[in-house]
């Protein structure tokens, strides 16, 4: 207990929210010098965990000990005073300011009453190169890369002089090099001594960071593990029960083509792209970001208009740029960008889930209100949404309960066509199954799935084809039997400009 | 679907609980109730059934232009231009019919469409435009306001009778504008609830890119939702010029803003997403109620302004204490904390009321005295030195004769104007002096004065078709031919001239305008080169003044219409003025008596406006005294020089 080492224990702690018991009796502690993984599914209650430490939340019951006495942590100018940093997924960053005047938000070095910016700047440019960022701390945050700027929001919490961090997946962005530079700081720190709290979904990060994990479930801190123990065993504490299979793909026997893209151009972004996706058939897109991916699937649902090409579905053509025609024929979109695009996060998940089906459902202008109703209970039931009541807003729901009312406001549809853009970012391992057993069902049911994913081992699992893109092009294709991820990176990285003359198109990038 | 749930976990508590519940989850309400309960508490005539019917007309003109904005607001947007609109709309009505003799049936459909097509320019410049909905309604604002005054030439036009029904009452006693709102409540209510594009306007200001992207025709909607927010705006404007009987060019200028607060006073936010047809009812009752309120009260009408911004700042703040307490759950083991806040909106809604209610107290304390008369004085405005004077006449003269007098402030809107006649009949008084803001559109208030049996009598502007036992005016006409004939010797009977015009439509600017041109018939050699209007204010005085001066740099002489934009034009003119320019002014205000003196205003057409109040007070007394009184006493106007200007005081 009194461990000289110990930096951070937490005690029995217990929270509630309108309807729900986010925490019920969770135990943790940190060390000086180690990495703490937290993992969970969503909805388990690491969010409400870290946002007691961080004092955006007062629990309920238990204790929270720092350096072994107990604090209560009331704001977020406790924690800082506790030296508690965290780093959300969400950076909090003010755009339009400097890197140097980021870090100092609201603690600039004064003289005279008056920022000393040469000051700044210089502390700056020691935090940043502790970080290993290669930036002027005069450039705008606005410029910077999601990678850097997490660097950058890592540099303030070294300002702070921070003793606990507590990184709320801070991987879950980031390519695999970017990943691999992260860890390396991350290793760093803990040789400084700092205790870190890392959450991730990605169980083989565990093994190549971490120290030790504790493992929440429904609120409750189930286990406390070392960092070697075996996925298997991990998966299993985290959803309760052993997950046989990760990618469960049931192939379907593969119908006449649904979607037909046919040399889909826009200047500068993606270049003469074609492909088919048949009925009952799963092709995913494969690629760097960037690669021009979500691009295409936007132009391809309507949102956003092309110069060339043409997109068809069960080969009759649809209007381009137009998101109710491209609706009309079947095609459904879940955005890349779930909380942006894909929901209405302060109405009810009734509500987001009749969005698609409003016009369908009005008469005379008049909405059918009870039957809206009762298509929201029969697909929250079926998609196994977690939440008090249809009349829930949406914002209050996990990632994953987030992401099925989403795909089930276009399963109520009946689309034909349906279009995953990274469907399973930020999703916990037990609800990805479940998102990848609805596709199973879809594409039993003869849709056609269209899906775009930064996970590999996502994308090999779950396709039957996989297309792969690089610079705005398809690269190439490849079965499911011969899509390795050696395979597939080869292409990713290829250039496939140069078997085109056009220089237009080099010129784009 | 909210407060069902909610209900049910507190279902044990019963009724109390309930009725705790919807005045917690509705802040607006409870605020409405704490404002009703602390103004029946202290004026006995605020809850009796005229009084709230009062409060009902007074409210209908904003909660219909406040409807309309809720569409825009839930959406995400703004509206800047309904008051505009439904003046425009208005306008038109009234010029169709009376002045292009078109049926009054097809007028009403014109003066709709008018108001539906205000609202689609407004969402096409948003929808496609890319305009953002602030400069869209902000440019419609000033079009709509320019064309209505194009329309009317600047003058009020008078309203059909049979569309001017809309502002009486039905069987006596129901007034058609309450009726009229609660029409226009439900259909948004209705709209809202029910409709494709009411819930489409939900997710569009929820999130607007999802809504996209689930297939809502974004673009299309907000045509429609601006459309939507036109047509209520031009339904207040007929509702509006009904009560008056006249279409008022000026008319419901800053309403918007009134019905923007009645929006967010009701619950909705201006990030869009939420918002009811409820709330802004009771929004808009909450304004009414407390103009209504202080009138009564006989608050001071500057007082009154403070107090209005410090209840619409307390119904926001309890409304947001309200949603903080509602987030915490009142569910299954309900710590210290839950009852905690819900124990803080008690509170604030007793510090509100406690507020409310030693303000008023300490601001009418004055006039609590028993004293034996009370007389009512509706001033047009108290942005303006005349009528302050006005009013220092008034107020020295009820002291003299131990008359308890109520001042009210108008702020230049016909409309407020009878909301005040209207809550003074309320009050028992022995007689009210009003000065019109319009002379026509007073008519109808008047005509209910009259009905009352108060005794009315009229101060500075006459009242046209109602009965007034006294008007207690100077001259405007006579002073113009005056100011004409002094600055024409001045300059010799030859030069050339600009005149800077009062507020367009105002009916002194016309009467003096008027005077002024009759009176310069007699000099030929002297040439008016430029008439702008400069809105009676010294700084939009300066501004022409100084654009006129760029296109006319040789002027001899300046004729503005009152003393204020008279002291602009000197600013503006600098060292010419007084000697290349000859500037006359009109009021004989204490600034423009001092500018006399000190050479750089030549002349100013003074008119006594201490005396006016003064002998407007006398006047008053002897009728409510029962003693006969002139039917009209002028008050003499005096062209003020250098010479005279010593021995004269206002």
């Amino acid at each position: 207990m009194s461990n000289a080492d110990e930096l951070l224990r937490i005690e029995g702690i217990r929270k509630t929210f309108p309807g729900v018991v986010a925490l019920d009796g969770v135990d943790f502690d940190l060390r000086r010098g180690e990495v703490h993984v937290l993992l969970g599914e969503n909805g388990a209650g690491k969010s409400t965990l870290i946002k007691m430490l961080s004092g955006a939340h007062t629990p309920d019951a238990g204790r929270i000990l720092v350096g072994g006495e107990e604090v209560r942590i009331h704001g977020a100018q406790d924690s800082e005073r506790l030296g508690i940093a965290t780093i959300y997924q969400e950076f909090n960053l003010v755009p339009d300011l400097t890197i140097a005047e980021n870090i100092f938000l609201g603690r600039q070095p004064r003289r005279f009453g008056m920022i000393d910016r040469k000051t700044m700047e210089a502390e700056a440019e020691v935090l940043l190169a502790r970080v290993g960022v290669n930036v002027s701390p005069r450039a705008r945050v606005r410029e910077l890369g999601i990678a850097r700027l997490q660097m950058v929001e890592i540099a303030k919490a070294l300002s702070l002089d921070a003793r606990v961090l507590i990184m709320d997946e801070p991987t879950a962005v980031l390519t695999s090099e970017e990943v691999e530079k992260l860890f390396a700081i991350v290793r760093k720190l803990r040789e400084d001594g700092v205790g870190i709290v890392f959450i991730t979904h990605h169980l083989e990060e565990i093994a190549a960071l971490g120290d030790r994990v504790t493992v929440i479930r429904d609120g409750k801190s189930v286990g406390q593990v070392p960092a070697v123990t075996p996925e298997d065993e991990l998966v299993r504490l985290m959803v309760g029960r052993s997950i046989d299979q990760q990618y469960p793909r049931e192939r379907a026997d593969a119908g006449a083509a649904l979607l037909t893209v046919e040399g889909l151009t826009r200047d500068g972004v993606f270049h003469d792209v074609s492909f088919q996706v048949h009925a009952g058939e799963v092709v995913g897109i494969a690629g760097l970001v960037g690669a021009g991916r979500t691009e295409v699937v936007r132009a391809v649902f309507g949102a956003d208009p092309y110069d060339k090409g043409a997109v068809k579905v069960a080969g009759a053509e649809v209007r381009r740029g137009d998101v109710n025609a491209a609706m009309a024929a079947g095609i459904g979109l879940i955005p890349e960008d779930r909380k942006g695009q894909g929901l209405v996060l302060d109405a009810s998940v009734e509500e987001n889930l009749g969005l698609v089906t409003l016009r369908s459902a009005t008469r005379a202008g008049l909405v059918d209100l009870k039957g809206q109703r009762e298509a929201a209970a029969r697909i929250a039931d079926q998609l196994g949404v977690r939440m008090a009541g249809l009349w829930q807003h949406v914002r209050t729901l996990s990632g994953g309960n987030q992401q099925k009312v989403v795909i089930g406001k276009w399963l109520l549809a009946d689309t034909k066509v349906l279009i995953l853009d990274e469907p399973t970012r930020g999703i916990d391992v037990g609800a990805k199954v479940e998102i990848y057993q609805l596709i199973n069902e879809l594409t039993a049911a003869g849709a056609a799935v269209l899906m775009i994913s930064s996970d590999l081992p996502e994308v090999l699992g779950m396709s039957d084809r996989v297309l792969v893109m690089a610079q705005g092009r398809i690269a190439g294709e490849l079965a499911a039997d011969e899509a390795t991820q050696d395979a597939v990176m080869a292409l990713a990285v290829s250039n496939p400009t140069h078997q085109k003359t056009e220089t237009e198109a080099t010129r784009g990038h | 679907m909210a407060t069902d749930t909610l209900k049910s976990t507190t279902g044990a508590s019963g009724a109390t609980g309930g009725l705790r519940r919807l005045l917690l989850d509705n802040g607006a309400l409870t605020a409405l109730i704490v404002l009703v309960i602390a103004m029946s508490a202290l004026s006995g005539d605020f809850m009796t059934a005229d009084n709230l019917l009062n409060v009902g007309v007074q409210a209908a003109v904003t909660a219909i232009l406040a409807f309309g904005v809720t569409f825009v607001i839930v959406s995400a947007g703004i509206d800047l231009s309904v008051g505009s609109v439904a003046a425009l709309s208005a306008t038109v009505l009234a010029w169709s019919a009376t002045s292009q003799g078109v049926p009054v049936a097809l007028a009403v459909v014109l003066a709709i469409a008018t108001g539906i097509a205000c609202g689609l320019v407004n969402g096409f410049l948003i929808s496609y435009g890319k305009l953002p909905p602030f400069i869209a309604t902000l440019a419609m604002l000033s079009v709509g306001r320019g064309l209505s005054l194009v329309i009317s030439q600047g003058s009020p036009i008078a309203f059909p009778g049979s569309v001017s029904h809309l502002g009486d009452t039905l069987g006596g006693w129901l007034p058609v504008p309450v009726l009229v709102m609660v029409l226009m409540g439900l259909v948004t209510a209705f709209v809202l609830g029910r409709t494709y594009i009411g819930r489409s306007m939900y997710a569009i200001g929820g999130n607007e890119e999802a809504a996209r992207l689930s297939g809502l025709r974004v673009k299309r909607q907000k045509l429609a939702i601006y459309a939507f927010s036109g047509l209520f705006a031009a339904a207040a404007g007929i509702v509006l010029a009904a009560r008056l009987s006249s279409a008022q060019p000026q008319a419901a200028q800053g309403y918007e803003l009134d019905a923007i607060a009645a929006v967010v006073i009701g619950g909705a936010s201006l990030a869009g997403g939420t918002g009811k047809a409820s709330g802004t009812l009771i929004g808009a009752l909450i304004l009414a109620v407390l103009r209504n309120g202080l009138n009564l009260l006989s608050v001071s009408a500057f007082w009154q302004q403070v107090v209005i911004g410090v209840v619409i700042a307390l119904a926001v703040l309890l409304d947001t204490v309200r949603r903080k307490a509602g987030a915490t759950p009142v569910t299954a083991g309900a710590s210290g904390d839950g009852r905690g806040r819900q124990a803080a909106t008690y509170v604030l809604a007793a510090v509100v009321a406690a507020a409310v209610v030693g303000a008023m107290s300490f601001l009418h304390s004055g006039s609590s005295a028993a004293k034996d008369q009370k007389i009512g004085l509706a001033l047009s405005t108290l942005n303006n030195p005349f009528f302050v004077q006005i009013r220092a006449g008034a107020q020295e003269e009820a002291k003299k004769l131990g008359v308890d007098l109520t001042v009210t402030d108008a702020q230049n809107d016909a409309s407020q104007q009878a909301n005040q006649l209207q809550n003074f009949t309320s009050e028992g008084l022995g007689t009210i002096i009003v000065n019109a803001v319009d002379s026509d559109a007073v008519t109808p208030a008047a005509k209910a004065v009259n009905k009352s049996g108060i005794p009315l009598v009229a101060v500075d502007r006459a009242v046209n078709n109602a009965d007034t036992a006294a008007l207690v005016a100077s001259d405007n006409v006579t002073g113009g031919r005056l100011a004409a004939k002094s600055l024409a010797d001045r300059l010799g009977g030859r030069g050339t001239i600009v005149v800077l015009q009062g507020q367009a439509g105002a009916s002194a600017s016309r009467e003096r305008g008027a005077g002024f041109t009759a009176g310069l018939k007699a000099y030929p050699g002297i040439k008016v080169v430029a008439e702008q209007p400069a809105d009676w204010d010294r700084t939009k005085g300066l501004d022409v003044m100084t654009n006129l001066l760029q296109a006319h740099p040789d002027i001899d002489g300046v004729f503005a219409e009152n003393d204020e934009m008279a002291l602009g034009a000197i600013k503006a003119l600098g060292s010419k003025a007084g000697k290349s320019v000859a500037v006359i002014g009109f009021d004989g205000t204490a600034d423009g008596l001092s500018a006399v003196k000190a050479g750089t205003l030549y002349a100013s057409v003074a008119q006594q406006p201490t005396e006016l109040g003064r002998i407007a007070v006398q006047n008053a007394l002897k009728v409510a005294e029962g003693k006969k009184v002139t039917k009209s006493v002028m008050v003499p106007v005096k062209v003020v020089t250098k010479e005279n200007v010593a021995g004269f005081s206002g």
